[in-house]
């Protein structure tokens, strides 16, 4: 783990440096060619030492917030939190220790959300526990059929 | 220093009963000195080596977390094993109404005084035990080395208490004994004598009771000398006994006592070399590292398996060497202290698991010699203190405990985004996250969550964040 260094300098400068290093003109179009894959990766991806996945998370949504994709970000940071909380897929059985698992990706999750979509995301959030999708669900992207109803796009 | 001007110094502080050592610190706020016997030779000893505890994560010396945790409630039961004896040699003491106990009364509160270091050593004892227990029940490996690494401390303190109270136990049975059976011995001598010697112990027994890391690793450093100290009071103090009972006639009546005294004593590996004068010549440059163990001659200093149990913990920054070597000059009895004071021989330390890699962790976790280190930050936000009490982080467990060093420009940008102008508006803020992450959590799992479980969250939060899982206590206001 990293001393820190995350921090040092200009972060945004840094971060997207590395993504133009890497050949893509937006953060958003390196992680849309990486779907479901966690933030935490992404970020290492993008530098071991010295970039941090939260900082990927809100270069993103100011990227969103340009494009008017912030709904899609939504589904898309919800992905990743599932990929890297529930990495089996959604728990077949909801017991007290897969529940927590799942709290902890849908909190996390919410964390996320903009102001904007805080209301939205707890009611995603909701819905997935009063009607469980089926045991073994790993959605692999933001246009994932499940989370396109439950969230579907407002933004033009 | 020559090894002819060593033995020469070891038999001038012998003859006097005294092998401490004088201050040489520097910026050490205790320092244990014997009075009577400072030697300007001495004055000039080079600091020891490194000293603070090793505590980064990100340092290739990683045992495997099982093992460390093993080591730890390992060390653990070590200790609590000694600490069960004193108490019941405490409570033994307590009711001794025809020796300390009785009257006059003006001894019991020697006694008491060992019990509330009990009571200390105890609780510490447990406390790094409870953060052993939370450590197995998160899965994140980084947060449970930092819970591994917050239980050292304490272990730390509880292992050098114990031992300097075992000596404090030796002289209150010296005491039982005189008070019992030899009325021909001065009772306001003994009592002067006690007082004095519970006032040298005070001070190294807050320090390392305050676990404040620069004022244990100081008493550490002292310690060995301090127990070489009251191994030299012990001695005379049994020698008085015994010509006053000489006199008397009636050594047949202490004799087996104070032998009996002596050979349960934790000083007895010392003792009889104080008595012998001419020893120190062969003795303390024979330490080494065996296959059994750590070895003084053939004498077995501590085991294999405690070296083992130590080289892990030290290796995963769990403790530090200064504590560690102080135990095992303590345990090879303060005659070697004065050939080797600070430092144990290079095979000894390496054993016990100093290596370039731990040194190296050393000196990068003093953030540089002479640099202020960057300040603490708290990892649990103080505005939801009652929060996280109300979900078990108190005591060992307080938020306090889980602070984070930072540099005031990285703690501001985890706080503004690197926009300092957006303070808490920046969505990353990590206050507003961590704790909106939490509340979620608990809401979705239907549920106050455990300390387990919020470490599980937050250990997920500083990895996104990338900060180093490396906790500090909180010492500001």
């Amino acid at each position: 783990m990293s001393g820190g260094s995350a921090w040092q300098g200009n972060w945004k400068v840094r971060l997207h440096e590395r993504v133009r290093e890497l050949g893509y003109d937006s953060l958003t179009a390196f992680a849309n060619a990486r779907p479901a894959v966690p933030l935490l990766a992404l970020a290492d991806e993008l530098g071991e030492d010295d970039v941090a996945g939260v900082q990927v998370l809100s270069e993103l949504l100011a990227e969103a917030e340009r494009s008017h994709q912030v709904t899609r970000l939504m589904r898309d940071v919800l992905v990743r939190e599932l990929s890297e909380c529930l990495p089996d897929g959604w728990p077949a059985v909801l017991d007290d220790a897969n529940r927590f698992k799942v709290a902890m990706a849908l909190g996390s999750w919410a964390a996320f959300a903009p102001e904007t979509h805080e209301q939205r995301a707890d009611q995603v959030s909701d819905a997935l526990l009063a009607t469980p999708p089926p045991p073994g669900w790993r959605p692999l992207g933001p246009d994932d059929e499940l989370l396109l109803t439950l969230l579907p796009d407002e933004e033009v | 220093m020559t090894s002819t001007q060593w033995v020469l110094l070891a038999m001038a502080l012998l003859s006097t009963g005294c092998a401490s050592l004088p201050s040489q610190g520097r910026g050490m706020n205790l320092r244990y000195t014997q009075h009577e016997a400072t030697t300007p030779a001495l004055a000039d000893v080079a600091e020891a080596a490194g000293g603070a505890l090793p505590r980064d994560a990100a340092r290739p010396v990683q045992p495997g977390l099982a093992q460390t945790r093993q080591a730890l409630l390992g060390a653990i039961l070590h200790v609590s094993a000694s600490t069960r004896r004193l108490s019941s040699e405490l409570s033994r003491l307590e009711a001794s109404k025809a020796g300390i106990a009785g009257p006059p009364t003006i001894f019991i509160p020697f006694v008491h005084e060992g019990l509330e270091h009990l009571r200390w050593i105890d609780a510490e004892l447990a406390a790094a035990t409870r953060l052993a227990h939370t450590a197995s029940e998160v899965e994140d490996p980084d947060m449970q080395r930092a819970l591994l690494r917050l239980a050292g401390p304490r272990l730390q303190s509880a292992l050098l208490g114990s031992m300097l109270l075992a000596a404090w136990v030796d002289f209150l049975h010296l005491a039982d004994v005189v008070l019992e059976r030899c009325p021909y011995y001065s009772v306001e001598r003994l009592f002067i004598r006690m007082h004095r010697l519970q006032r040298l112990m005070e001070p190294s027994m807050k320090a390392l009771a305050s676990l404040e890391p620069g004022q244990v690793e100081a008493a550490a450093k002292d310690l060995p000398a301090l127990m070489g100290h009251l191994t030299g009071e012990f001695h005379s103090t049994r020698e008085e006994v015994r010509t006053a009972a000489e006199r008397y006639e009636q050594m047949w009546v202490v004799k087996d006592l104070i032998d009996l005294l002596t050979t349960a004593s934790v000083m007895k590996v010392a003792l009889p070399r104080l008595a012998a004068s001419a020893v120190p010549a062969t003795l303390g440059v024979d330490l080494v590292a065996g296959s059994d163990g750590v070895m003084m001659g053939t004498r077995v200093v501590v085991s294999a398996e405690w070296v083992e149990t130590m080289r892990q913990l030290v290796r995963a920054g769990v403790l530090s060497l200064p504590a560690v070597s102080a135990a095992v000059r303590i345990e090879a009895g303060q005659v070697l202290l004065a050939e080797a004071h600070d430092e144990l021989p290079k095979g000894v330390r390496e054993a016990l698991g100093d290596g370039p890699e731990v040194r190296a962790m050393r000196v990068t976790d003093r953030a540089g010699a002479g640099m202020a280190e960057p300040p603490e930050h708290h990892v649990l936000p103080r505005e939801f203190r009652e929060w996280f009490e109300q979900r078990g982080f108190t005591g060992e467990m307080s938020i306090d405990q889980f602070c984070v060093r930072m540099q005031r420009a990285d703690h501001e940008a985890i706080h503004g985004g690197g926009d300092w102008r957006m303070g808490r508006k920046w969505p990353g803020e990590w206050n507003r996250m961590i704790m909106k992450a939490l509340h979620k959590a608990e809401t979705d799992a239907g549920r106050m969550l455990t300390p387990s479980e919020v470490l599980k969250v937050v250990a997920y939060r500083m990895r996104l964040y990338k900060l180093p899982m490396n906790f500090t206590p909180w010492r500001g206001p």
